[in-house]
């Protein structure tokens, strides 16, 4: 079922023959990818694989030796785009957090549409405290990063990309910095994201949220995909045999 | 030692010392201003992504940095009157001279500060689709600043002292003026160390406050 929509709707990313080198490194070799509207995708691999690279691809932090990008439609590989404004549609949280830590909360989240889309200031803020509502923080409105936990400053993240209306999130290991009580509250912002019908990248290690909340799961080793498919069918039979070593590494994976 | 100290030939001239002070603190203002600006400059010149920039900044800082202030002034004072066929009075060769010096100190503090604001902050600048000039002026100058200002610090009191080698120049300033009454008088001993202790007075404070600086702005961070 998940496949026939996939292949019907125009795909919102399009990933064609993306290669990145580091020097002499073949990181990334010919990846092919295509996202559909609202599809959350879970990108999963050992470390090194190249998933992370691929993720800031698509918003070009990591420029792209060769290979084609589009998002909705639009190219944003090649010298002629215009960068900034390309960003402003592709969200993303980090593994790091990197909130401004000169700004309180809501000032995180006005800062995109403040300095970027040139918002009024009673607009940004309106939509601020609605999205600090929704990542749970309504009561943290105006503290500073350095008094929230790991947690709540990456909920904030959250609510800060979104204040700029993104069509597409790409989310990088986001959990991993975080202390394993914390981890939960990001994910549950996360899956609520999801439920909302936002379409999101997600190069995680955390196999429960692939399991439960991704639509497809995309496995990276040595710069190329080499398995895909539906989270049960990833997580339970993996037909390649690196797959069910990296899943057993990890504990997970049926049996 | 038994030497017979005679203040009271210095308390006879204290105006006419003291009327350098003026212009030690007014040259050491304006060489801050002035070098505080083209070092901003020179800095960002010297992060540029521009080849053509960055060296001409680098050498520039590297330069100043590693020739001795008197070299400088004397520098300002003969050649470039002759090569840019410019005359200058003695305090503006002195404020010329010592801008050019603070500016490439200040271009490093300034580097520094920039550079030491951890790249998640421009990551997560760059990708809410600021523009570089957008990211500088919100997020990186900003952070950046509390970083710069105890070395700022340090720079003005040690420029601050600066100052009184532009006496060899003939400024009437601090020193110079002490010189003067030194030789005329024929009381070096009382004259400088009284001019030692007017160095010291105006400048505790100063350092002191500097001191203050790095402890507010490390306890911040």
């Amino acid at each position: 079922m998940e496949e026939t929509t996939t292949a019907t709707t125009t795909p919102i990313v399009r990933v064609e023959a993306l290669n990145k080198k580091f020097g002499e490194l073949h990181v990334l070799k010919d990846v092919d990818m295509q996202v559909a509207p609202g599809e959350v995708v879970a990108i999963i691999g050992p470390s090194g694989s190249g998933k992370s690279t691929f993720l800031r691809c698509l918003n070009r932090l990591e420029e792209p030796t060769s290979g084609q990008i589009y998002v909705d439609q639009e190219e944003i590989t090649g010298d002629a785009v215009d960068l900034p404004k390309v960003r402003r549609n592709i969200g993303m949280i980090f593994q790091h957090l990197n909130l401004f830590p000169h700004m309180t909360a809501i000032d995180n989240v006005m800062e995109g549409p403040r300095t970027v889309l040139k918002s009024s200031r009673s607009k940004a803020r309106e939509a601020a405290v609605q999205l600090l509502d929704k990542v749970g923080l309504l009561d943290k409105i105006d503290v500073k990063p350095a008094q929230l936990s790991g947690g709540q400053q990456q909920r904030v993240a959250i609510a800060r990309a979104l204040a700029m209306q993104p069509k597409v999130m790409l989310f990088d290991e986001v959990t991993s910095a975080l202390d394993p009580e914390l981890v939960g509250e990001v994910l549950s912002t996360m899956k609520q994201l999801a439920d909302d019908g936002m379409t999101m990248l997600v190069v995680t290690h955390e196999m429960s949220f692939g399991e439960k909340v991704a639509d497809r799961v995309v496995m990276f080793d040595e710069g190329i995909i080499i398995e895909e498919g539906a989270p049960e069918q990833i997580f339970s039979r993996a037909s390649n045999e690196r797959t069910q070593r990296f899943l057993s590494q990890l504990h997970w994976g049926g049996t | 030692m038994n030497y017979e100290w005679e203040f009271d030939v210095v308390w006879e001239n204290f105006p006419f010392l003291l009327s350098g002070v003026g212009t030690t603190v007014g040259l050491a203002i304006l060489s801050m201003l002035a070098g505080g600006v083209l070092g901003m400059a020179v800095a960002l010149a010297r992060i540029s992504r521009l080849r053509i920039l960055r060296v001409p900044a680098y050498c520039y800082t590297e330069l100043f940095r590693t020739t001795p202030i008197v070299v400088q002034i004397m520098w300002v004072y003969w050649v470039l009157p002759i090569l840019a066929g410019v005359t200058l009075s003695g305090f503006q060769t002195g404020l010329v001279a010592l801008s050019l010096n603070v500016a490439a100190f200040m271009a490093e503090i300034y580097r520094a500060g920039i550079m030491s604001i951890n790249r998640g902050q421009t990551e997560a600048s760059l990708a809410l689709g600021m523009t570089s000039s957008q990211m500088m002026r919100r997020i990186i100058i900003p952070q950046a600043i509390t970083r710069m200002i105890p070395p700022m610090g340090t720079m003005w009191v040690s420029l601050f002292k600066d100052t009184a080698i532009i006496s060899a120049i003939g400024v009437t300033e601090l020193m110079f003026q002490a010189q003067y009454l030194a030789v005329d008088t024929y009381r070096p001993v009382e004259i400088f160390t009284i001019t030692a202790v007017i160095y010291f007075v105006i400048t505790y404070p100063q350092s002191l406050g500097v001191n203050f600086l790095y402890k507010k702005f490390r306890t911040q961070e």
